[in-house]
């Protein structure tokens, strides 16, 4: 075995150590997606996404046989074809479409986060495996942000990759989706913007996904590292949380600050005012402000970021 | 078991070991010296602790050490909590001192810039069940800052290296114990660091493996490495160094050649066995000598307790040429590393170490 030692010296740059987020990133995906399980889930993910992609060859299908039969029987098919695009709101592109698609998809990310955390984070401490990675040039945070980036790339295969494939079929279908940013109004076919703007707001509701719940899921696993305790405490954090929230301020008349207990809420508030809806249209009424929201948002965040500070000190583990 | 009348580092003579006392540590200061000659001497200490303490809450982990390394293999032992994963992992800027300093090569331990010239080995076997060895040894590879060509080549050298050139594509699930020390050890060796920092890395390799291994921390060595072992394989250790750190309750108890630690245990005398052509003149003149503390004899051999060692020999030399004795057999019975650990941690056994 000696005999084989011939390093040969190395003369070239180091990296530097941030390229090693996705090396870190990578092993957490590979290991992700060698669970059948999580294809699963991801089906199930790609099942709704269908459903949008193929519903908005329905809704023009319904509105040109709707036209066909309306003339057929002599009646005015504008009123109809407003109670049906009304109907099927969501699947024409508009903003309505992005809400309803990133809702949906979000309940199923947040059931594949929290199954996943343990697989993702926990395992690194529970089988103390992060030595390898701490022990190697690169610092805590590199360490963070790389298992950060795992769960933003399976949020974002989740979420914003399918939205943007939506998103690209109703400007296939018509160029000026694409190009008017008032193509909703002027066709009179559904609400807020189209356009460039439509598009950021949906790189950016995929964005605040991303982050707010990578963050959280990896300061959560970090804490927890099981998975079960783990589904606990995102059962608790996105369900009965939610369900408080609305028994204080649906059933016991409560400020609407007290909606702010609802993590879930905040995000999506926020995501529908990146699609320009207003105030006073996001349901459930009454909601706080967007800014109250988006404090919350940001203080969970920052204290998970002084958790996962505090965690990775170093590898505290007393034998 | 080592001749007394050869150097203690008969074997061993490629590091270049001194003779001479170089420390031995109670009281948790410990300045290990230097045992790669006079050029080493005055280079700066590749792996440099100051006065350092690290607490679990309320529970000390190691205690006000002050510890040096230069080149060559040093064994770390002491008994289970005495504070030396806490030391390694110290060293590998896993942790962070509550009080004190760690420095690899000038550079504080904690700091990207000490890990590139460190290589650390855990002790731990689960991890990553599911890559293969290959792929888990690219990644480490990338970790480094290596671009992926050169990270391609330092991973199959380092596979051919620890022989799991073969056998890498296999997932680690499917490892033997040997299997994954080996992976381990290729990790750690990926980016030729000045200070390996190996955690039990015999355990669990098969024999054959063992004398490999062996082979490769030797020549790692020769080459001016420093690696500091963490090992409960006494027998093993001591083939391969006689420079130990003994650890206990958190404090560096000695540092040296096993040899000197031995000789300043003024509490327990060695015991010799000698055989010669004249026992019993041999037996009545050695008790003459101040210090000797008794004499044993049986048909063939005399057990003698030295309580001074070093003047002993000198001693015992002058003697058998004064009255022109033959010595056939000498040999020292209780300076092993299990002894000199037995002793040094108070009755407690050493095979608990």
């Amino acid at each position: 075995m000696a005999s084989l030692l011939h390093y040969r010296p190395w003369q070239g740059e180091f990296h530097s150590p941030w390229w090693s987020i996705w090396p870190i990133a990578r092993v957490s995906l590979g290991m992700f997606l060698s669970r059948r399980m999580f294809w699963g889930l991801y089906a199930c993910g790609l099942l709704l996404f269908l459903m949008f992609f193929f519903g908005a060859y329905l809704l023009a299908w319904a509105e040109s046989q709707l036209g066909v039969a309306a003339q057929q029987f002599g009646r005015d098919p504008s009123r109809m074809l407003r109670g049906i695009r009304q109907a099927l709101r969501i699947l024409n592109g508009s903003q309505d479409t992005f809400q309803y698609f990133f809702a949906y998809q979000g309940g199923i990310i947040v059931v594949t986060l929290s199954l996943a955390g343990s697989l993702l984070v926990g395992d690194d401490f529970t089988n103390k495996s992060h030595a390898f990675y701490l022990a190697k040039p690169i610092s805590r945070w590199h360490y963070i942000l790389g298992k950060c980036a795992a769960v933003a790339v399976i949020v974002q295969l989740m979420t914003t990759l399918p939205a943007l494939v939506l998103y690209g079929q109703h400007a296939f279908d018509d160029w000026s989706y694409l190009t008017n940013v008032n193509y909703f109004y002027e066709n009179d076919t559904g609400k807020g913007p189209a356009g460039i703007p439509l598009l950021l707001a949906v790189l950016g509701y995929g964005l605040l996904l991303s982050v707010f719940l990578s963050v959280l899921l990896v300061a959560t696993a970090m804490w927890m590292r099981r998975t079960m305790p783990l589904i606990l405490v995102w059962m608790s954090l996105f369900f009965f949380a939610r369900v408080l929230a609305n028994i204080l301020v649906d059933g016991l008349k409560y400020d609407a600050r007290w909606r702010l207990i609802d993590l879930w809420n905040n995000v999506t508030m926020l995501g529908q005012g990146m699609l320009a809806y207003a105030h006073e249209d996001i349901n459930p009424k009454p909601q706080p402000e967007f800014w109250e929201a988006a404090a919350v948002l940001i203080g969970v965040t920052t204290i998970c970021l002084m958790y996962l500070n505090h965690r990775t000190q170093g590898v505290e583990i007393v034998d | 078991m080592p001749d007394v009348l050869e150097s203690p580092d008969a074997g061993r003579r490629d590091r270049g070991l001194t003779s001479e006392p170089e420390a031995l540590a109670t009281q948790s200061n410990a300045t290990f010296a230097d045992r790669s000659g006079s050029d080493a001497r005055a280079e700066e200490p590749i792996l440099l602790f100051q006065h350092v303490s690290k607490w679990y809450g309320p529970v000390i982990g190691i205690n006000q050490v002050t510890l040096e390394l230069r080149p060559g293999i040093t064994g770390l032992v002491g008994h289970n909590g005495s504070g030396k994963s806490t030391l390694l992992r110290l060293a590998a800027g896993l942790m962070r001192p509550d009080l004190g300093d760690v420095t690899i090569a000038g550079h504080d331990a904690w700091s990207a810039d000490a890990k590139r010239h460190v290589g650390y080995c855990p002790e731990l076997d689960t991890f990553y069940e599911e890559m293969s060895g290959r792929q888990f040894v690219l990644t480490m590879a990338r970790m480094c800052g290596y671009a992926y060509d050169e990270a391609f080549r330092r991973t199959e050298e380092t596979l051919e290296l620890v022989a799991m050139g073969d056998r890498a594509d296999r997932t680690i699930a499917g490892y033997s114990k040997g299997m994954r020390q080996r992976i381990k050890l290729a990790q750690a060796l990926l980016h030729d660091p000045e200070l390996l920092l190996l955690d039990e890395p015999l355990s669990g390799i098969d024999p054959i493996g063992r004398r490999e291994s062996v082979e490769l921390f030797r020549e790692l060595a020769r080459r001016g490495k420093c690696l500091l072992i963490s090992s409960h394989e006494l027998e093993e250790l001591e083939k391969l160094t006689d420079h130990v750190a003994i650890m206990a309750a958190g404090r560096i108890a000695a540092v040296g050649t096993l040899t000197q630690i031995r000789d300043l245990l003024d509490d327990h005398p060695l015991s010799i066995r000698i055989a010669s052509d004249q026992n019993r003149i041999l037996a009545a003149a050695l008790l003459e000598l101040d210090d000797v503390g008794g004499v044993d004899r049986d048909e063939r051999h005399l057990v003698v307790r030295a309580k001074n060692p070093r003047r002993f020999f000198q001693c015992l030399a002058e003697l058998v040429v004064d009255r022109m004795i033959e010595i056939s057999h000498l040999e020292t019975l209780d300076e092993s590393t299990h002894d000199v650990l037995g002793y040094l941690l108070g009755g407690r056994s050493a095979r608990d170490a």
